[in-house]
């Protein structure tokens, strides 16, 4: 007893347990299943309703020997004069035979020849088509480099725009629309970027040479808009053409767009034009 | 007393100051590219009732072609006005015309005719510049074309040249070639040259008085300088190789020429006497087409130094070589502006030969033409016009002018002749 003796119960569970498994393992190994690797050979049995009765020998083909004989004789002498129509037949078999290879050859030739030339023909058509497709992807790869160096000009002039919009919004940008002085400068930013835009559509700058020069107008304005007396030049280009275009630009541009505000109107009424007919540097 | 004073000028200067700074300022920047609208009104004849030829179309036709006019079609529309004080101004104005040209033809003695013109201000209503001149009835449409270069100058600044003259190579009977001279319209054909070997590349001497030439007759290309009054000529350069594109320096005292004397093409540089040859360029590539600066310090030229052919310049004084043009991979025949601050050039564009205009103070690039087969341009003496070759696939040549703002293309009226190599001489004071 001594022997089954166990210290705790987790013990003799591990043991029964193992106990368990050897036995388990010898009965697997006495009652072991029998595994096959090869398929079963299955032979195959014809079936036949009856028993196939053998062929008779015909006699009467059986013949004696003399006649053989004279039947050789004759039949040598026939067969030397077949033997020459055969010789001819298949000289001429040969000749045809020949001929036929020569015609299969160069049947074969020309095929070989078109195909040759189909295969060429393809081939530059691939190239053709690579080609072309090349110049195309080049074309499109040019015309994309233009887009991109439209939009970066684009890019340039929107910015320009922008940073004028930005100078002349400036005080409107602090206060928007803040009513100073009784006046509401947001409205009479408005109005000064309205009169700037027609005026600058009537600048004709190509006679205004190419350099970087400014001049400048004092206007005064009418609530019509339009102008009152002549433009006073206050500063000119030093460009006869140039002072005579942007002065008729001033008086092409009437009448210029003005707030029926009085208020806005009287900040309006004289005003600065300062001209930049080929921008700025 | 002296501090009453200052503080009354203190006073005084903040006060100017807040006044000033009342004024409102509105900045404009840039503008158009627009055409000035003018109305050129028939001339009324006086004295006697000839077919001499419409002064008035003469104008029209040369403001129209520089691209800075628009010539409106008054046909009528309104009487014609004898003066400035019969305009009515409110209508030239509803008909949006910004100038007017009216003038009167006298019939004189011996053939003669007076023509009188005054160019009027619409906006400022009032006559802004008039003239007179006394001609041979046959040289009325030269009449028109000094009307033409006077009212041009007056509104655009630049000096016309409407009264200029061109050159061009016309080739006839399929086989033989002509020098021809013409107005600057394609009017007045004359004949410098006839060969039966063509002639190629023909040059203005700056004073307008001699034309150098490329001509095959020796059975290779060699260079002439004639005469046009006189019709001497004389050979300028015969050696060895081909001798080709000259280019008169602005002194008209050398000419750059091609030779390929020892290698490839290379520029040289010649005296107009033909002494002193040298060679300007030391390269391996192919230097051709040369075309002077305005101060005579820069010689533009072609070059395949890069491999396509591009346009550089070299400096006399410095021996420097800078490449001018970047866009596109095939630029040739330079061409620059009497003021040196614009170049023309031929530029391959998507497989079309086409017009390119260069500001050479931006490089901002312009295309001024379509093509497909453009060639050969260049510039008016006063830069606002390029005198080119054109012509579509399969049909004959033609010459003709088209504005640098690239708002008009307009052919010479040369028919069918079949021309090529234009020359556009300079501006006669």
């Amino acid at each position: 007893m001594k022997f089954f003796k166990l210290e705790n119960n987790d013990e003799l569970q591990a043991n029964l347990f193992s106990f368990a498994i050897h036995l388990a393992l010898f009965l697997v190994m006495i009652f072991s299943v029998g595994w096959q690797t090869k398929i079963p050979y299955y032979g195959e049995v014809e079936i036949w309703d009856s028993v196939p009765v053998q062929k008779k020998i015909n006699k009467t083909q059986t013949t004696p020997k003399k006649k053989i004989k004279q039947q050789k004789k004759t039949t040598k002498v026939q067969k030397s004069n077949e033997a020459k129509a055969k010789a001819q037949k298949e000289a001429d078999i040969k000749l045809k035979k020949k001929k036929a290879a020569e015609k299969k050859a160069k049947k074969l030739k020309k095929q070989k020849a078109i195909k040759d030339l189909k295969k060429k023909v393809l081939k530059q058509e691939k190239l053709d088509k690579l080609k072309k497709e090349m110049l195309e992807k080049e074309k499109v790869e040019r015309l994309q480099q233009q887009v991109i160096e439209q939009q970066k000009i684009e890019k340039m002039q929107a910015e320009l725009r922008e940073n004028e919009l930005k100078q002349q919004k400036k005080p409107a940008l602090e206060g928007e629309n803040e009513v100073k002085g009784g006046v509401n400068t947001g409205e009479l930013n408005k109005y000064k970027l309205l009169i700037q835009q027609k005026i600058q559509q009537n600048v004709n700058q190509q006679l205004c040479g190419l350099d970087y020069i400014n001049l400048e107008f004092r206007i005064s304005l009418m609530p019509t808009g339009e102008l009152l007396g002549q433009p006073k030049m206050t500063k000119s280009s030093k460009i006869k053409s140039c002072d005579d275009a942007v002065e008729r630009a001033i008086i092409q541009s009437q009448p210029l767009p003005l707030p029926k505000d009085s208020g806005l109107f009287s900040k309006l009424k004289n005003l600065e034009l300062k001209f930049h007919p080929n921008g700025v540097e | 007393m002296n501090k009453f004073l200052q503080i009354i000028f203190a006073g005084f200067i903040f006060f100017s100051s807040s006044v000033l700074h009342a004024l409102e300022v509105i900045e404009i920047l840039g503008g158009k590219a627009s055409q000035i609208p003018i109305a050129v009104m028939p001339f009324k004849s006086f004295g006697a009732q000839k077919a001499i030829g419409k002064i008035n179309s003469v104008i029209k036709s040369d403001l129209s072609r520089s691209g800075l006019f628009y010539a409106l079609d008054t046909r009528g529309v309104v009487a014609a006005p004898n003066s400035d004080k019969e305009v009515n101004f409110s209508q030239w104005k509803s008909l949006e015309a910004q100038f007017l040209i009216i003038g009167r033809i006298d019939f004189l003695k011996k053939e003669k005719v007076k023509v009188s013109w005054s160019l009027i201000d619409v906006y400022k209503k009032q006559t802004v510049l008039s003239g007179e001149y006394v001609g041979k009835e046959k040289q009325i449409r030269a009449i028109g074309h000094k009307v033409s270069d006077k009212v041009y100058e007056r509104l655009t600044g630049s000096k016309g040249v409407f009264h200029t003259k061109i050159a061009f190579v016309e080739k006839y009977n399929n086989q033989k070639y002509k020098l021809n001279i013409a107005d600057y319209d394609g009017y007045n054909i004359t004949s410098l040259l006839d060969s039966k070997m063509p002639i190629i590349s023909p040059k203005w001497s700056p004073d307008g008085k001699k034309i150098a030439y490329v001509s095959f007759e020796k059975e290779k290309p060699v260079i002439y300088i004639q005469e046009i009054a006189t019709g001497k000529r004389k050979l300028l350069a015969n050696f060895k190789g081909n001798n080709s594109a000259p280019a008169w320096s602005p002194d008209g005292k050398r000419l750059a020429i091609v030779l390929t004397y020892s290698t490839n093409s290379q520029i040289y540089l010649i005296n107009a006497d033909g002494s002193d040859v040298k060679r300007l360029i030391r390269s391996r590539s192919i230097t051709t087409e040369p075309s002077w600066s305005p101060d005579g310090k820069e010689i533009y030229y072609t070059s395949n130094q890069g491999g396509g052919p591009q346009i550089y310049k070299f400096n006399l004084e410095s021996s420097e070589v800078s490449r001018v043009t970047f866009e596109g991979k095939y630029n040739l025949y330079p061409s620059l502006s009497y003021d040196g601050k614009l170049l023309i050039y031929l530029t391959q564009d998507q497989g079309n030969f086409k017009v390119a205009l260069q500001n050479l103070q931006s490089n901002q690039v312009l295309k001024l033409t379509k093509g497909p087969l453009d060639e050969a341009p260049v510039f008016a003496p006063n830069g606002h016009m390029v005198l080119f070759v054109y012509k579509d696939y399969g049909k004959t040549t033609k010459i003709g002018t088209v504005s640098i703002n690239g708002l008009k293309i307009d052919p010479l009226p040369l028919g069918s002749r079949q021309v090529q190599e234009p020359a556009w001489g300079p501006i006669k004071n």
